[in-house]
């Protein structure tokens, strides 16, 4: 799996493009919305995997208006909040409608990045999950058809066997007579 | 966590082969550790042979439940390979209700022999319901049985959590028979009601059970020893009626483990009858 694709959402300008350089040095791959408004637009025309969202937010759409916008569009989709320590019980309501986790304001990098290697690692498993899931679904169907053919040839095979079996048996019957008729079922 | 070592794979898996009749491999030795790592930990136990020990002394078989428990694969979905249950509707039904119309009130009895944790039985209980709602003239008892307690617990509740429900269930079934529960979704008294979940285990004697119409043995005789699996389909010949029905996994053969047995092709499906 490549790096996540990251949008950052932030009203405060030295907040938002710090956050931006310092995620690009990481390799990921970083877009960036100055408000709420702006990062529905780029929702809705792109995917990311991780939206990475100031809580308190001017311009009618907040943290959790994001959150809530983000997993509406797609499911996948994960969501951090950015929180001053005043809002944590904020994060916490927002972490019950679906946010992946929050950070406490001032930011620190070190757990910011772990906390984004997390949701990476937690992202490949799933993924792991359903290529497995849909290996072993494509295994079974596959065997599935060979068995049961298999299962419908032999019982057929079993039968003639039993038939023929009983036509050589026939004592009644001249030798030459049951051998022709025993091949004529083998022939059937 | 703990290594299991190689003297205790064999105590250990003997030990489960006993209680269960599930036969593991000495080369799955990972899958003994998997699953019992956290057990043995809570049992506060410091090796798989004191584990062993203390399941063995354990007089009220707490920790043999549990292990049967862990081991015990609780793979599952509802409508788990869509081919049986269009089997049952399509073909399997209609011809019981065939055979015997006229008979007046007819008791029918479907079995799911590894019920897991339910699905697959609320799975043909919500085919029956969709089949039968205007049909008063049968009285349908489902029984669903398993070797894991934890499993028909979970059954006998009737609650999914949502990964559970993703898997396989139709959105329109969901909220048809399903009722959201704090989170979860609960399967609706009316489907609930006609199903009857008990613990057992298939490689102990069937012991009034009476006969079936209908016996689901899917996808779980792959656990055990061909000599136990040839047992099993023997007892289970003997639990149907005479015109009934056999299903199980679609990977699985009955071919050389019960001669009694005849394939019987429906568009994709097999199904089994007795001769």
């Amino acid at each position: 799996m490549t790096l996540l694709k990251i949008l950052v959402v932030d009203d405060d300008p030295v907040t938002r493009t710090l956050l931006a350089k310092r995620l690009i040095r990481e390799a990921y791959t970083v877009d960036t919305a100055e408000d709420g408004r702006v990062a529905l637009e780029k929702l809705a025309r792109q995917l990311y995997d991780v939206v990475l969202t100031d809580l308190i937010m001017p311009g009618g759409m907040d943290g959790i208006g994001v959150l809530e916008a983000a997993k509406r569009i797609n499911i996948k989709t994960e969501v951090v909040l950015i929180t001053a320590h005043a809002s944590v019980d904020n994060a916490i309501e927002a972490m019950k409608k679906g946010a992946a986790d929050y950070l406490q304001k001032p930011i620190n990098f070190d757990e910011l990045f772990l906390r984004l290697d997390k949701i990476r690692n937690l992202k490949m498993l799933i993924k792991n999950a359903l290529d497995l899931g849909e290996a072993m679904d494509v295994t079974e169907k596959r065997s599935a058809e060979t068995i049961q053919n298999l299962e419908i040839m032999v019982a057929g095979l079993n039968g003639r066997l039993a038939t023929i079996k009983t036509v050589l048996l026939k004592e009644e019957m001249a030798p030459e007579t049951r051998i022709l008729f025993a091949l004529d079922r083998l022939n059937e | 966590m703990l290594k299991i070592k190689p003297e205790e794979i064999k105590v250990l898996s003997n030990y489960i082969y006993n209680v269960s009749g599930i036969s593991i491999d000495a080369s799955k030795a990972y899958l003994l550790e998997t699953r019992f790592g956290k057990l043995l930990e809570e049992e506060g136990c410091q090796s798989y042979g004191e584990f062993y020990r203390k399941a063995k002394s354990d007089t009220h078989r707490t920790l043999e439940r549990k292990i049967i428990d862990a081991i015990t694969t609780n793979e599952t979905l509802f409508f788990r390979d869509t081919n049986p249950f269009e089997l049952l509707r399509h073909k399997i039904m209609p011809e019981i209700i065939d055979n015997r119309s006229g008979r007046g009130i007819t008791n029918l009895k479907i079995w799911s022999s590894a019920c897991s944790t339910g699905q697959e039985l609320y799975s043909i209980a919500i085919i029956l319901k969709e089949l039968l709602s205007r049909n008063r003239t049968h009285k349908i008892s489902l029984l669903g049985t398993d070797l894991s307690d934890a499993a028909v617990a979970q059954a006998s509740a009737g609650t999914y959590n949502k990964f559970e429900i993703e898997r396989g269930l139709p959105r329109e079934k969901l909220h048809h028979y399903f009722t959201p529960a704090g989170g979860n979704w609960k399967i609706k008294d009316e489907i609930r009601a006609m199903a009857t979940f008990q613990h057992m285990n298939l490689m102990q004697p069937f012991v009034g059970l009476g006969k079936f119409d209908i016996i689901f043995c899917r996808n779980v005789a792959i656990y055990f020893t061909l000599q136990d699996r040839k047992k099993l389909f023997e007892k289970i010949a003997h639990a149907l009626l005479p015109d009934g029905y056999l299903l199980i996994g679609s990977t699985e053969s009955l071919t050389g483990i019960c001669p009694q047995f005849v394939p019987k092709r429906h568009l994709r499906s097999i199904y089994y009858q007795l001769q």
